[in-house]
């Protein structure tokens, strides 16, 4: 009896979600900033050592950190034993990670509103998202590529303009240059250190 | 509080420019802009950043905004005319409003009424920087000035013009030094204040603020004269199909972007060829994983575990 009238509602629910644009890409990037809404609202209590925590997992799961190293390192990254290539992505991972978990360290009703409509260009995916507070809102852009099935951020636009990939080839290249890849791991690891918990 | 986190990454003291490179793209005098940038660095510990945190203290809120307010209203007419000069006639007639509500009702321009909900019309920024730009006149090498910060050829030669608008129009008061002296240190003082809390995320957390600054600022740009041209976000982007296969054949505005990282000992890519959606510039670099250009080998390389295959 209950079924009967239950089935037209089912057969809706699913309709209406699929309507909603459910983007994979899109729901990457919600997953993202859902996290950085509460590790927002878990404040300073934590510290950085507690956000890091509560937001790595959803960086794991969020960004393509392994592709975005690749990219920002450039070509010579063939040319960089595969150690050091491990020993990078993990460098890289704990940046963006404590990068996160050091600038989220408060919540005074900030939101995060992601545009419906998913733009899309060989094969890659763009999402924008404004970040709303007490000031400007800010323009987010996540630029997402499929990988193992999954839609993972490897680009971070900021005002529609700025690349977070861009900047750090730029941050990055003066030492890569000098000191090749030990040099800028080491840098990475002792920024790491000095920021850290 | 949230500080959106700078584009850079990371910190550490600056890396010294290394031998074996001369200088970045777009970059030709990064020896000379590196001095100017310490010198600006060591001039704004000593002085700068504490004259500007002591003015944010000293003087109330209210008061500061009004100052800036009062200061950035003299600064719509620059505005005005240069949305004229891009034919932006709809940008032009809103700054104009803008000015005459602010310089009437708000007081002077202290107050910034125009702003609000009653009327919204926010300030718009335009120079004859981005006019110029606007016309397609390159930026020129960039640019590092002690007090001026990050700027280039072109942008420096707009920003003169944009100071030398009311003096050359208007004369007195604004051609005298008694003008320009306070309007400087006060506008200088309170930039500094309010971006402080910016440029210390951005900063603190790079490698090389030097270049992490210079990245950021031309590719601030770059989009700033994208969007007047209309080729940012919503509008469609002429000339913006890149050949995977053209490596470098097209320069972009941001040097930085210009490298499409393919490796020389790439395998062929085959050029995209299904319809581009015009929209998001964002888009515009390939971003070709570098382990994805290896030699083609019978068996792929195990060690290459997180590239996914790019068609």
């Amino acid at each position: 009896m209950r079924s009967r009238f239950l089935a037209p509602t089912l057969l809706l629910v699913p309709a209406a979600a699929v309507a909603q644009a459910e983007d994979p890409a899109r729901a990457t990037v919600q997953a993202l900033d859902d996290g950085l809404i509460a590790i927002m609202k878990s404040g300073k209590a934590g510290g950085v050592a507690g956000r890091s925590a509560l937001i790595a997992p959803i960086v794991d799961r969020t960004f393509d950190l392994p592709l975005m190293t690749r990219l920002v390192v450039g070509p010579s990254w063939n040319t960089i034993a595969p150690a050091d290539q491990t020993a990078l992505v993990t460098a890289f991972r704990k940046m963006t990670v404590g990068q996160y978990a050091r600038n989220f360290d408060s919540w005074s009703g900030e939101s995060f509103v992601i545009a419906p409509q998913v733009e899309e260009r060989a094969g890659d995916k763009l999402v924008r998202t404004t970040l709303r507070g007490s000031g400007e809102p800010v323009s987010i852009s996540y630029r997402l590529r499929q990988n193992g099935g999954r839609w993972k951020i490897i680009d971070v636009f900021y005002k529609n303009s700025i690349s977070q990939l861009a900047t750090r080839r730029a941050d990055f290249s003066a030492i890569l240059a000098s000191g090749g890849p030990k040099a800028l791991i080491a840098h990475l690891d002792q920024l790491a250190t000095k920021s850290g918990d | 509080m949230v500080v959106v986190p700078p584009p850079s990454a990371t910190a550490l003291p600056a890396a010294p420019a290394p031998a074996v490179y001369r200088h970045a793209p777009g970059d030709p005098l990064e020896k000379f802009n590196r001095h100017m940038y310490a010198i600006h660095q060591k001039l704004d510990r000593a002085v700068l950043r504490p004259a500007a945190m002591g003015y944010k203290h000293a003087i109330p809120s209210p008061v500061r905004g009004g100052v800036r307010h009062f200061f950035s209203n003299l600064g719509e007419p620059v505005v005005f005319l240069n949305f004229v000069l891009q034919f932006k006639l709809h940008s032009a007639a809103r700054t104009a409003v803008r000015f005459i509500l602010n310089s009437t009702i708000g007081v002077a321009g202290l107050i910034d009424v125009a702003k609000g909900s009653a009327f919204e019309l926010p300030h718009l920024p335009n120079g004859f920087g981005d006019t110029l730009g606007y016309y397609g006149v390159k930026s020129g090498p960039y640019l590092f000035l002690p007090l001026v910060g990050p700027t280039d050829f072109r942008d420096l030669l707009g920003s003169q013009a944009d100071g030398l608008l009311l003096p050359l129009a208007v004369g007195r008061p604004f051609d005298r030094l008694e003008y320009a002296v306070p309007k400087a240190v006060l506008t200088g003082l309170d930039a500094r204040a309010e971006y402080d809390a910016d440029l210390k995320a951005l900063l603190d957390d790079a490698l090389d603020p030097y270049a992490t600054m210079r990245s950021v600022y031309l590719q601030d740009r770059a989009g700033e004269i994208a969007a007047l041209k209309g080729t940012s976000a919503d509008v469609s982007m002429p000339g913006d199909e890149i050949d995977p296969a053209a490596k470098g054949a097209r320069a972009s505005a941001t040097p930085e972007l210009e490298d499409p990282l393919a490796d020389p000992a790439a395998r062929p890519v085959p050029p995209s060829t299904g319809p581009k959606p015009a929209a998001a510039p964002e888009l515009r670099d390939p971003l070709k994983d570098p382990a994805d250009f290896r030699p083609v080998a019978p068996v792929p390389p195990a060690a290459d575990p997180g590239a996914p295959a790019r068609r």
